[in-house]
């Protein structure tokens, strides 16, 4: 059931949104782009997968026209994906810290000098 | 493979990329140890930044003649993995007259802000990690507007983004950069997933990455994949272009940015969200021949002219009000795109490099105010015309241009925006075209109205004690400006030739999809369209230099025939009483140069509701801006849904 994991991406990617938008804690924050970063990666690996095919991996000689496999590019788009969503949660969990050092709070609705 | 192979213009797009990248690269392997010398921290780190950003426009300038003059569309197969059963199995880049105007003006705005950070950022702590930054961003723009394949482009925005972000906080002491930066990251990582999330739909229906096979397979095609997928994307680059409901970030962003980034953030970063949408509207989709996605566009961009010039009529920071100014003139381009006629995608594009040039110029004349005097708060500054002459000089050009006074380049792209809409509203019997000249009038007059503000309250009235022993800034930082004021110029006295050489040749890849669908190899059945450039009326900057001339002239007289006892001192009540500040309201400073202390009092009294109510609705926490950018997404997809 392939449709199952494009609602559980979805609901995933939504997830995340809402957890950006309703929590006012700064890691609740980080902690919502990553969930968000899960539910395409989700998508991504679902869109790829073919049922009932093998791992991507041949070589020379052993691919012929009756091979069955799922498709690789997802799976490289989405480590590409992965590594970029660990470089977000790196730089934004800096950046965090950084604020809690120099506004001594974690609420969003008091990290608010620049406005208007 | 040989010398003569090497240096086949074919190869120059990668190399442009690639020298930014290899150059961010040796920066970083050089280490971090700061140099001796007080005026260069960076040292030859500093010069390897430049050199790379030399040799970009170098390489993207020997493609001028190829591209734009004999309408050759490069493309090009990394490791010469070209097409196979039809399909594009490999990663292309495929430049095109609209890729290569993008890319000249990222170069060129990337060059001269390196001439300028040299001198600039010798107060900063770790210089040279700024340039593997700046090198990475700069290299992140120019992949993304010459990538042929859309997943790279992904890619490259989120290289980009993430530079940004970490040159936003690069000064962490300057007051807000580490909010900015943190709201920039939250709002341009949904904007990021977003163009993901589109991607990867449309592979799913498609299966291939490659832009001219996507925009040969789409049209026709559509389905509610499709058009989700559409949804996505645009929202995804309009995070990037700033446009409204994202214009906060721009300004936070600016505000905390070093000058020199602010070049880039407000030039290249902008520009890159709107090259994204025009691939996407015009090539990738083709929707742009329907009433509603012109409507579309032309009324976000109407909303983000007029919003953003009445929020920054309401700021007091110097580098803020610029940075809504900027996205007020993305606007200008938006609107004028979103026409879908030849004259108006050229003139959105006029207009784009013309913001490139006089934004850069803002800019930096407002950090080499900031370098000499510590400060960009309109409030405490004045008079500094004295102290630093030439960068008022450099800053009027700006100023005038931005406000589309002739003979600069502003009013020259201004002229044809307004055309192009007339003609749009004649052509189409659609009175609401008609609106939209209106609005950038009005838009234009309430830009002039804004910097005249800036002007006073920066470079003219009472200098205040402390700047007393202020200096001009360096050779180095003056030059760089120099170099964009010229361009401000050269590009508003001769708009014929700026507009055949660059801007019509980019507006005719626009219309002509098929020939960016067949260089690649691919078969395409779209006919070449009849392209005209055809205006309704003609201007010639020369007379308007002369008039402007005599009015100057005349307006000199009349000064000099005046009184000067009128201008008081600055008492201890105007510095503590915001009521007698210049331009902050008040009524009793009898003494002031303009009367009623305020030259823009009655307006914004008149219209306090509406600018209280702006300042309430900019609250400044990252979940509001959240919420805009899921709102915007979610009404993209019911619209997108339901015109196509």
């Amino acid at each position: 059931m392939i449709q199952f994991n494009y609602v559980c991406a979805f609901f995933l990617i939504v997830l995340g949104f809402y957890t950006i938008v309703t929590k006012y804690n700064l890691v609740k924050t980080v902690i919502g782009m990553s969930i968000m970063d899960y539910g395409v990666n989700l998508l991504i690996i679902s869109i790829g997968y073919t049922p009932g095919g093998t791992a991507p991996i041949f070589t020379k000689g052993e691919l012929t026209q009756a091979s069955y496999f799922v498709d690789p590019i997802p799976q490289a788009l989405t480590l590409t994906s992965i590594v970029i969503g660990a470089c977000v949660t790196a730089m934004s969990m800096s950046l965090v810290m950084r604020l809690h050092e120099s506004y001594g709070t974690l609420d969003t609705r008091e990290i608010r000098r620049l406005r208007g | 493979m040989n010398l003569a192979n090497m240096t086949d213009y074919h190869h120059f797009p990668i190399y442009s990329v690639m020298v930014l990248f290899l150059g961010a690269f040796i920066i970083a392997a050089c280490g971090s140890k700061p140099s001796k010398d007080p005026k260069n921290p960076a040292g030859f780190r500093a010069w390897i930044a430049l050199c790379a950003t030399a040799l970009s426009l170098f390489f993207l300038g020997s493609l001028v003649k190829p591209v734009m003059l004999e309408g050759e569309i490069i493309s090009y197969w990394m490791g010469s993995r070209a097409i196979a059963g039809g399909y594009a199995i490999g990663i292309a880049m495929e430049v095109d007259a609209l890729s290569l105007f993008f890319a000249l003006l990222i170069a060129t705005a990337v060059f001269v802000s390196a001439i300028y950070s040299i001198r600039y950022m010798v107060h900063d702590e770790c210089v040279p990690q700024y340039y593997v930054l700046y090198c990475m961003l700069a290299g992140g723009v120019l992949g993304l507007v010459l990538s042929g394949d859309i997943f790279n482009m992904f890619i490259m925005v989120e290289i980009l983004t993430f530079a940004a972000v970490a040159l936003t906080s690069f000064r962490t002491k300057v007051y807000g950069a580490l909010e900015a930066a943190f709201k920039y990251l939250v709002v341009g990582c949904m904007g990021s997933t977003a163009i993901l999330t589109g991607v990867i739909m449309l592979y799913a229906q498609y299966h291939t990455l490659n832009l001219a096979q996507l925009a040969n397979l789409i049209p026709g095609t559509m389905n509610n994949a499709t058009k989700l997928a559409f949804a996505f994307l645009y929202i995804g680059f309009s995070t990037k272009a700033f446009i409204v409901p994202f214009h906060p970030l721009a300004a936070d962003a600016h505000g905390a940015a070093p000058a020199s980034i602010s070049v880039l953030i407000s030039g290249v970063l902008t520009k890159s969200g709107i090259y994204g949408i025009i691939r996407l509207t015009y090539f990738l989709f083709q929707t742009m021949n329907l009433g509603s996605m012109q409507f579309m566009l032309v009324f976000i961009g109407s909303i983000s002219m007029f919003v953003c010039v009445t929020m920054a009529l309401a700021q007091h920071d110097f580098k803020r009000l610029l940075a809504y100014h900027s996205i007020s003139q993305i606007g200008y381009v938006l609107a004028a795109v979103g026409l879908s006629t030849s004259l108006g995608i050229s003139a959105g594009l006029y207009h784009a490099m013309n913001h490139t040039l006089f934004k850069g110029l803002l800019f930096l004349a407002a950090g080499a105010v900031l370098h000499e005097t510590g400060t960009t708060d309109l409030g405490k500054l004045g008079g500094l015309s004295k102290k630093m002459p030439h960068t008022t000089v450099l800053f009027l050009i700006g100023a005038f241009s931005i406000s589309g006074v002739p003979p600069f380049n502003g009013f020259a792209s201004k002229w044809m925006i307004y055309q192009a809409t007339y003609q749009k509203a004649v052509e189409s019997n659609n009175i609401g075209f008609l609106l939209v000249t209106v609005i950038a009038l009005v838009t234009s007059t309430l830009t002039l109205a804004s910097f005249v503000k800036v002007s006073q309250s920066v470079f003219f009235g009472q200098m205040p004690k402390e700047y007393e022993n202020v200096k001009e800034v360096p050779f180095g930082m003056r030059l760089a400006m120099g170099i964009l004021a010229c361009l401000c110029i050269v590009t508003g006295l001769f708009p014929k030739t700026v507009t055949g050489v660059l801007t019509e040749p980019a507006a005719r890849a626009v219309a002509n999809v098929g020939e960016y669908i067949t260089a690649m190899g691919f078969k395409s059945n779209l006919p070449a369209p009849n392209v005209t450039f055809a205006q309704v009326g003609v201007w010639e900057p020369i007379n308007w230099l002369l008039i402007l001339c005599i009015a100057l002239l005349a307006l000199t007289i009349v000064a000099v025939a005046g009184k000067y006892d009128r201008v008081s001192e600055r008492t201890e009540d105007d510095t503590v009483d915001t009521k007698y500040q210049l331009f902050y309201g008040g009524e009793k400073n009898v003494y002031s140069q303009v009367g009623g202390g305020d030259l823009f009092w009655g307006f914004k009294h008149n219209w306090r509701h509406y600018f209280d109510f702006m300042h309430n609705l900019h609250s400044g926490i990252v979940n509001d801006y959240a919420l805009w950018a899921v709102v915007a997404l979610a009404l993209a997809i019911v619209y997108m849904m339901i015109v196509l």
